[in-house]
């Protein structure tokens, strides 16, 4: 269960390491998504439980006494939930900072950011 | 109050936002293209109508909590407005609607505009998704909506420099938001909740523990990183110049009156109301004075208007943070004056630097000249709101300027204010600069037949100027304005025993 947390760690420290160092803004790029998926794995890691069932409410759980063993069982679920909202704005994020750099790449000829400044001031 | 109105105030940008096409398609086939900016206005407008009616209730102290789906706080997602969200909801509501009147003449040489209103639209109920929710997870969705859409305004045009502009606040932006992510992350695995109050409460449990967890500052941390990005505090500000000079004057205009105002809400509303002001206090006022130095001193040395413009944008973010870093009633009441009044100045400043690229074509300072006499109104719209940001007596800057002074010496910080002071009239330094490049001095032969801007451009720069004065020589009406504001500031047990006790 903590390789999970490690790797999401790795992940994290990965995706800022490509941030700073990498030349290339498609790479940059990647490394967002790198990063937000080292975020997601932590954050589904948290409502994981080892043998765990689906949180669904249903059937024999209704029956007396059932709800509290359900509890004691079901994984939670908002982690899930909000992974699922992270992993839909992650996907937008991506496609425009891909779309702006094919922009770069017609303007400029190159992707890398150090040659990519002719804003100053 | 309407019924509904917390709501209604997001769900009605947001529709308008993707109605803005079909309407656009089915004004073009009834030859009326006018329509659709109408339909903008019409909705920008009706979102101001329905924010200001929640004001009444709001201002006699309750905090309005809405329910959505019917689900009780600690476990749904509610919307709770107090009179901080509502003085920021209300700045927002009127930023936008003026910039929908002044987008009408100022874009139409673009194309695609229906795109263009589309993200005009989803930025505005970004920015009222993250000031009224009361659901921290909503509010970081909300964050990136409100980021996302303001990436892609800025990269509008498409042509070199925006989308250079465009790409950097992008990354930079990204990992501010993925950041709040990872805090609230960190929140929901320490207590396992996501509501504002619930939070809180919590928190405030957490924290009386001895010795303090490593992680609540660390979270902190996180948020203000996060936040300070949006409001480009000045380790973080790299990006703020290159967008503001490089996106068109009325997204510049959006950017300074609505999104910074949002990041500043936010970072209130996380730093105050989540950790009770964590002695946060002393790090905003060093954040606060290096942001307005930096800012100030980078602002005089800019040649392009809309470049200065941005710096001294950083530079009054810089005394927001000092006022609300005081921590006593009457810094905050000066640091979310002053939030009002640079909402205000901003806004305008930015307008006129539109009107000049609109008749110019260019903002570059060294090719301007003499234009006090083709463009009066715009010089003395653009002069008033320069008075007012560098903090000249009949104007509204003078009067938060001055709140905050005071407030800096009543809590024994003379240095502070006397470094917020000598800013003061650097910032009136470099804006006597602009002007004197702008509008006096030698006309270049190329400029002689350069006219007034247009009535549309005109009108709501006036509304502001207006503003600038009467919230100047009627400092009292400003104070009315953010009193409420200021209380919920200060009311971290009110606001959680309204949420909590909504259920």
């Amino acid at each position: 269960m903590s390789l999970n947390y490690i790797i999401a760690m790795l992940l994290f420290t990965l995706g800022i390491y490509c941030l700073l160092i990498k030349r290339n803004i498609v790479k940059m790029v990647i490394g967002l998504g790198v990063l937000t998926n080292g975020l997601h794995l932590f954050l589904i890691s948290l409502g994981y439980r080892e043998g765990g069932i689906a949180p669904i409410l249903a059937g024999k759980m209704l029956e007396n006494g059932a709800t509290a063993e359900f509890a004691a069982a079901a994984v939670d679920p908002i982690p899930q939930a909000l992974v699922l909202t992270s992993i839909v704005i992650n996907v937008c994020t991506m496609a425009l900072a891909l779309s702006l750099a094919i922009y770069i790449y017609r303007h400029y000829g190159t992707l890398n950011p150090f040659k990519i400044r002719r804003l100053r001031g | 109050m309407i019924a509904h109105a917390p709501i209604l105030a997001i769900v009605v940008p947001l529709f308008a936002g993707f109605l803005t096409p079909v309407v656009s398609i089915v004004a073009k086939r009834f030859g009326v293209e006018r329509a659709r900016d109408w339909f903008v206005m019409g909705a920008a407008i009706l979102m101001l109508l329905i924010v200001a009616s929640m004001a009444p209730a709001v201002w006699r102290g309750e905090v309005l909590v809405y329910k959505l789906g019917g689900w009780s706080p600690p476990w749904g997602i509610v919307l709770a407005v107090d009179g901080l969200n509502l003085l920021v909801a209300l700045i927002i509501a009127s930023v936008v609607s003026l910039i929908a009147i002044y987008s009408v003449v100022y874009m139409e040489r673009d194309s695609g505009l229906e795109k263009y209103y589309t993200l005009l639209m989803l930025v505005t109920a970004g920015c009222m998704g993250v000031t009224l929710t009361g659901d921290v997870f909503n509010l970081f969705v909300f964050f990136e909506i409100m980021s996302i859409s303001s990436y892609a305004l800025v990269a509008f045009r498409r042509n070199w420099d925006s989308v250079e502009a465009g790409i950097k606040y992008m990354i930079i932006g990204s990992l501010g938001t993925s950041f709040i992510l990872l805090s609230i992350t960190l929140m929901y695995g320490l207590v396992g909740s996501l509501n504002i109050a619930d939070l809180a409460g919590k928190i405030e449990a957490i924290k009386a523990t001895q010795p303090l967890p490593m992680i609540v500052p660390l979270m902190l941390t996180l948020f203000v990183v996060g936040f300070g990005i949006k409001i480009a505090m000045v380790p973080l500000h790299a990006w703020l110049p290159d967008a503001y000079q490089a996106a068109p004057s009325a997204v510049s205009a959006l950017l300074s009156g609505a999104t910074t105002t949002v990041g500043v809400y936010a970072m209130l509303r996380v730093s105050y109301m989540l950790f009770g002001a964590l002695a946060i206090g002393t790090m905003f006022i060093i954040l606060g004075l290096v942001t307005m130095v930096v800012g100030g001193l980078m602002a005089l040395t800019q040649r392009d208007l809309k470049r200065l413009l941005a710096y001294s944008s950083i530079s009054q973010m810089g005394y927001i943070l000092l006022g609300v870093g005081f921590g006593t009633a009457m810094g905050i009441q000066g640091g979310l004056f002053h939030l009002l009044n640079n909402a205000i100045y901003k806004v305008l400043l930015f307008m006129c630097a539109g009107a000049i690229v609109y008749r110019v074509g260019t903002s570059n300072l060294d090719e301007l000249g003499g234009l006090g006499k083709n463009m009066p109104i715009t010089a003395t719209l653009f002069i008033v709101g320069a008075l007012a940001i560098s903090g000249v007596p009949p104007f509204n800057g003078f009067a938060s300027k001055w709140t905050i002074y005071v407030a800096g010496m009543e809590a024994g910080q003379p240095i502070c204010t006397a470094i917020a002071v000598v800013m003061s009239a650097l910032t009136l330094a470099y804006f006597l600069k602009a002007i004197n490049s702008m509008f006096l001095g030698q006309q270049p032969e190329h400029l002689r037949e350069v006219r007034e801007a247009p009535l549309p451009m005109l009108f709501p720069m006036l509304v502001l100027a207006v503003f600038c004065v009467v919230l100047g020589i009627l400092p009292s009406l400003g104070m009315d304005l953010v009193r409420p504001a200021q209380g919920a500031v200060m009311n971290q047990l009110g606001y959680i025993g309204s949420v909590m006790g909504a259920g």
